[in-house]
């Protein structure tokens, strides 16, 4: 077993960089399922089992023909005239063997006709060139029994995604520029007494300047707090006279000249970073008066009886703050002093996650449930990350009335907006299911809108496309809609919400919510 | 507009393209594996794929053309094979090779219509940037690193090279820094990497461990740097000789080498008591006394450690000599004379150099790393990931295609965001920019300037150091513009060998000296004006007139990690150092008065004759910056220009 971890450790090494070990246990835990094993599907699918999910099953009634093995790379010649799902599952097998593949040969109308909670057993559900009537069937099924729905669609030179899920929570975001956590404002007791240890006076020289700029700053707020009424620094000004008020703290050789102290330069620089007030974002506020967080019941999530934890913690123990994050950035101090600081958030943070748990165990106590305390400590170092993401129905959208009428129209002041692919690809599926086949040429339907173009209407040229899928098109949402699929899987980073249209013929893409 | 052209009334013809051209894959990785796919299912026929790897299991997580059996086999054979299995009808042809070698010369570039790029290191990048100029094929470039992704399209003439815009410099650590005067958990890290090699790998003169007694800044007055330079010259070529050598002789003891490392030669740092007047000191360690004073749980520690744990001092002991002793076995099973070659995927080496670095580390009071934050730094890891790469070669193909139709106007730089950006964009598209005029690369005259002390640059250095790591080239030889034409390199093996080890003025080289530099392979010829400086700063050797100097970050300073793009580094030495990212400090700015002095130091250096280009000129060029495809963004129509999502291409 030890080997087979270590074994994984290597082969997944460059991936752990990016959403480390409970990412993927996430992933391997997960079961896909994709619908239409098309080129669009199977580069989907090899882009989920060579990170290693848990398990994958393909749901197909068609059977392979010669088109399919011109531009899918998982079907090969002595493939034509089996079923679909079963020969791209032996081939995508074949990538990873910590992947176990399934396959079903039915259409999914049919599973659908007989046996629609099969699809409730999935991770999420990944539906490749599916006609508008099954798209709605799965849309409905899939969001009463919360499972998230993946839409993908590569028609000629465009690609369409669309998620659907009725309510995602993200745990870690990953934010681009977080701040630090680091109380210096009002500094919980542990981290005051800390504080307190410190005499930059009386140091010798190489201990001043290998005090931490954490606690240079510390002491200079303290003592301009009480020079300032207590009030903090607040605009520029005052905070351009704090940094000089920490300067004037810079050891100063015989001659008068001021010691060369990076430390002190450090906590100069931090000013900012360090004074930033602890509160809680209002994102977290508003999910915090959300009613999910208020109505604790036994059918709610464990995301939510966690945050409700978290709310109960602020309101308490907190005193009105989140647990402590209990990381602190790199900087200069000798190692002594630079582990003994960083022990005192890390211990505090710890505190903190222990006193969610117990509050976690309070609401459950109720309701009996249980969540790994494992969780409530990733929930608790995040907890000013926490992101929902709620996407609206495909039953929603399509209905007439509830269509996204805004989105729609104002996108359509713009001649080079995407909207209008995605009006193109509506009027396609419209044609399909009253045709029972995709249009050809002769049959244009340049109704849908009218778009500047050098020689013919896009929608001529986009019924050329013939619903064809070529191969690179293919590659590049087999990438992103993996991307996308890994994000609800692993809960880490936030997705689309919620249609995404790519245009191969500019490099173009947007993001639409409808 | 122009692609849907090409899939409509040009599809005929265009497949006909297709079916009979000859394309360049240069790399069979991350990009070049699904390149490779899209490109036969997309109708090329015939493809020459090159690549100079082998593979290994982390690759798996990605490189879908490898699977576990092919571990340890050429890239290149192996992703033709597979393509191969799956469409038979292709012709590919396979080097397991690099593409630095002679033998692709610019003839062998000229068989293609197109080279597509698939490479993870700036030396390859620069390299056939200049041979698709000189063969005049064009190329199209890419990378990725994690969620980050981009593309672009490089036509001699008409677009920038990849060398046009200069690239955030490489970063290297200066001898004394690694050796005496650590501040960073990387420079502890390189001494470790080091240190593999001195004791178990090919022993390279610049990669010696042992305090450098010659560090400027440890003498109190300039004789008497000379006197301890002259001193250590001896002395060190002794030692060199001798520190495997003694390694040998003591059987690979772990605790005798540990005390020669982490205890004498730290002792012997402390002697150089200047160093340590603004710095805290080191603390040299005793085995013995770290057994005495572990933990009961440290002495229970085995050599089965996860990955992201933190080791205390007595464990990073236990781990040091378990690894000296693996890798003592290894080099015993392959013989007399054997090397081994330090991988950052080999568990043994990356022990040993986590051991080590972190002793040092501890010694230096600097914060101990795990095992898989060392690997990261020791290894320059960039994450990767399948998903990425997918849709990276999706989007080259796409820009292939417009290049063979001829539609090379619509070709586009392509960026992939992590995240839709604030105006909803995963992709932003940006014109491509017209070459730079003065570019040291596709210029029709390439000059530069370098400062340097030319009584102080050795003519190995002036190769090894400028003309090959910094300018990128293969064999490069070099004539003084002194009227007579003093060849002072060639490329020819044996015919100005005795010359390195001179210096510069030994050859009349002065202020505003000429040097006309050619790359045979490369068909480059390059122009180096000489700008004699006693002035660098501590460990900088030169300077390139322009650009920033050639030298390590400080510790505020930030790697180009989070904005450029790269799929990995590893066949440059320099590694990168730490993970948070400051905006300001990502880009190297050269300053328009740098550059004006430049031009004004030029024309007193050529009597007023010579100046290439008009300060308009470089003075708008000076200020832009990579991260001008802003400008360009703010050009196309099309485009957003959304500034934190523009990431640079390495």
């Amino acid at each position: 077993m030890a080997a087979t971890k270590a074994s994984k450790e290597q082969k997944y090494d460059r991936q752990l960089r990016l959403w480390g070990d409970h990412g993927q246990e996430s992933l391997e835990s997960a079961h896909v399922c994709l619908i239409n094993a098309t080129a669009t599907g199977t580069e989907i699918l090899k882009n989920l089992v060579l990170p290693g999910i848990g398990a994958f099953t393909i749901v197909d009634g068609h059977t392979v023909s010669g088109e399919d093995v011109g531009n899918n790379f998982f079907l090969s010649n002595n493939s034509i005239g089996k079923n679909r799902a079963q020969a791209a599952t032996e081939l995508l097998q074949e990538l990873n063997s910590d992947v176990s593949g399934n396959f079903v040969e039915e259409s999914p109308n049919k599973l659908l006709d007989n046996n629609p909670e099969f699809f409730n057993r999935f991770t999420i559900v990944i539906g490749v060139q599916l006609p508008e009537s099954t798209c709605l069937r799965l849309d409905s099924v899939l969001w009463s029994a919360s499972v998230p729905f993946l839409v993908c669609k590569s028609y000629g030179l465009i690609g369409y995604m669309r998620l659907v899920v009725q309510e995602h929570s993200v745990i870690e975001s990953h934010p681009d520029n977080a701040l630090e956590d680091l109380r210096l404002n009002q500094p919980f007791a542990e981290l005051k007494n800390h504080i307190q240890s410190y005499d930059l006076d009386s140091m010798d020289k190489k201990d001043h300047s290998h005090t931490p700029w954490i606690i240079i700053v510390a002491k200079h707020l303290e003592r301009w707090l009480s020079e300032h009424n207590l009030q903090p620094p607040k605009n520029y000004k005052e905070k351009e006279a704090f940094r000089q008020f920490i300067r004037e703290g810079i050891r100063k050789k015989e001659n008068g000249v001021p010691e060369d102290e990076e430390n002190f330069e450090e906590a100069i620089k931090n000013v900012n970073t360090a004074l930033n007030p602890t509160k809680i974002p209002s994102t977290v506020e508003d999910l915090f008066n959300s009613e999910e967080c208020n109505d604790v019941t036994s059918q709610t999530p464990s995301f939510w009886v966690m945050l409700r934890a978290v709310k109960e913690f602020a309101l308490n123990e907190g005193n009105g703050s989140l647990p402590v994050r209990g990381t602190i950035p790199d900087m200069i101090a000798d190692s002594q002093k630079f582990i003994n600081l960083q022990n005192v958030y890390r211990e505090k943070a710890m505190q903190d996650a222990a006193a969610v748990s117990k509050h976690v165990e309070c609401l459950l106590q109720s309701i009996g449930k249980y969540i790994a305390n494992r969780r409530c400590r990733c929930l608790g170092k995040n907890s000013s990350f926490l992101r929902v993401v709620r996407c609206r129905s495909l039953a929603e959208e399509y209905s007439v009335d509830t269509v996204n009428k805004d989105e729609i129209t104002s996108s359509m002041d713009n001649p080079d907006s995407e909207m209008v692919f995605y009006l193109m690809l509506r009027s396609v599926d419209r044609f399909y299911q009253q045709h029972s086949r995709y249009p050809g040429k002769a049959k244009v339907y340049t109704n849908v809108c009218a778009v500047p173009c050098k020689s013919t209407h896009p929608p001529k040229r986009f019924c050329r496309y013939g619903a064809a899928e070529p191969h690179t098109v293919a590659a590049f949402l087999g990438g992103s809609a993996a991307q996308e699929a890994i994000k609800i899987i692993s809960h880490q980073f936030v997705p689309f919400n919620n249609t995404f249209i790519y245009n191969a013929m500019s490099q173009t893409s947007a993001t639409l919510q409808l | 507009v122009a692609l849907s052209k090409v899939f409509g009334s040009l599809r005929k013809e265009l497949h006909d393209t297709l079916s009979t051209c000859k394309v360049l894959v240069v790399g069979a990785g991350g990009i070049g594996c699904e390149l490779l796919k899209n490109l036969v299912l997309t109708g090329f026929k015939n493809i020459e794929v090159i690549d100079l790897d082998t593979i290994d299991v982390s690759n798996l997580n990605r490189q879908f053309l490898f699977q576990k059996k092919h571990v340890g086999k050429s890239k290149a054979q192996v992703a033709k094979e597979s393509v191969l299995q799956f469409c038979p009808t292709v012709n590919i042809t396979a080097y397991h090779d690099s593409i630095m070698n002679p033998d692709y010369n610019v003839e062998f570039f000229r068989n293609f219509m197109l080279v597509m790029n698939a490479l993870d290191n700036r030396a390859a990048r620069n390299h056939v940037n200049r041979m698709c100029l000189a063969a005049d094929i064009p190329l199209i470039e890419s990378g990725t690193a994690g969620y980050l992704g981009q593309v672009t399209v490089i036509k001699k003439g008409l677009t920038e090279c990849y060398e046009c815009q200069p690239k955030p410099t490489q970063k290297t650590f200066p001898g004394c820094t690694i050796r005496n005067t650590p501040s960073e958990p990387i420079h502890c890290i390189v001494w470790a990497k080091y240190l593999f090699n001195q004791l178990f790998g090919e022993e390279d003169a610049d990669q010696e461990v042992s305090p450098d007694t010659a560090d400027p800044e440890a003498a109190w007055n300039p004789e008497d740097t000379a006197a301890r330079a002259t001193a250590s010259e001896n002395d060190g070529d002794i030692k060199r000789v001798s520190t495997k050598d003694w390694a040998r002789s003591t059987g690979y003891d772990a605790v005798k080498l540990f005390h020669k490392l982490f205890k004498d030669d730290i002792m012997y740092l402390l002697t150089m008591d200047k160093l340590w007047k603004t710095r805290k000191a080191p603390t040299p360690l005793v085995w013995q006394q770290l057994e005495d004073s572990a933990s009961p749980q440290e002495l229970s520690a085995g050599s089965g450690l996860k990955d992201q744990q933190v080791l205390g001092v007595w464990g990073l002991c236990q781990l040091f000599q378990h690894s000296v002793e693996t890798l003592r076995s290894q080099l015993q099973e392959m013989g007399e004379g054997a090397e081994l070659v330090w991988d950052k995927d080999d568990p043994p080496a990356m022990d040993f150099v986590t051991a080590a670095a972190n002793l040092r580390m501890h010694i230096f009071s600097m914060n101990t790393k795990s095992r898989f934050d060392v690997k990261s730094m020791a290894g320059n890891i960039i994450p990767a990931i399948a998903t990425t790469n997918a849709v990276i070669a999706g989007l080259i193909v796409l820009e292939g295609l417009k290049i063979l139709s001829g539609e090379l106007e619509s070709c586009r730089t392509i960026f992939l965001n992590k995240c839709p950006n604030l105006r909803k964009k995963l992709l932003v598209p940006c014109i491509l920019d017209p070459p730079i005029a003065n570019c040291y690369v596709c210029a029709s005259k390439p000059e530069v300037m370098v400062k340097l002390n030319v009584h102080k640059t050795t003519v190995l250095s002036l190769q090894d150091r400028i003309l090959k790591e910094r300018f990128g080239m293969v064999a490069p030889d070099v004539q003084i513009e002194d009227g007579k034409g003093t060849i002072l390199i060639s490329s020819e093996e044996g015919e100005t060998e005795t010359n390195n080890s001179k210096f510069l003025a030994d050859f009349g080289i002065r202020n505003g000296s000429r040097l006309q530099v050619d790359d045979f392979l490369q068909d480059y010829t390059l122009l180096v004006n000489v700008l004699h400086t006693e002035e660098l700063e501590r460990d900088v050797e030169f300077e390139v007139v322009g650009e920033a100097p050639d030298k390590a970050p400080s510790p505020q300073t930030t790697p180009e990690e989070v904005n450029s793009v790269t799929n990995g580094n590893k066949d440059s030495a320099q590694p990168s150092t730490s993970s948070k990212a400051e905006d300001d400090d990502i880009m190297i700015v050269d300053s328009e008065e740098e550059n004006e002095g430049a031009s004004s130091s030029t024309a007193a250096a050529t009597s007023g004759t010579k100046r290439k280009h008009s300060d308009a000129e470089t003075g708008e060029t000076s200020t832009k910056r990579p991260r001008t495809d802003q400008s360009s963004a703010a050009a196309a129509p099309t485009d957003d220009d959304d500034d934190d999502d523009i990431i640079t291409l390495d």
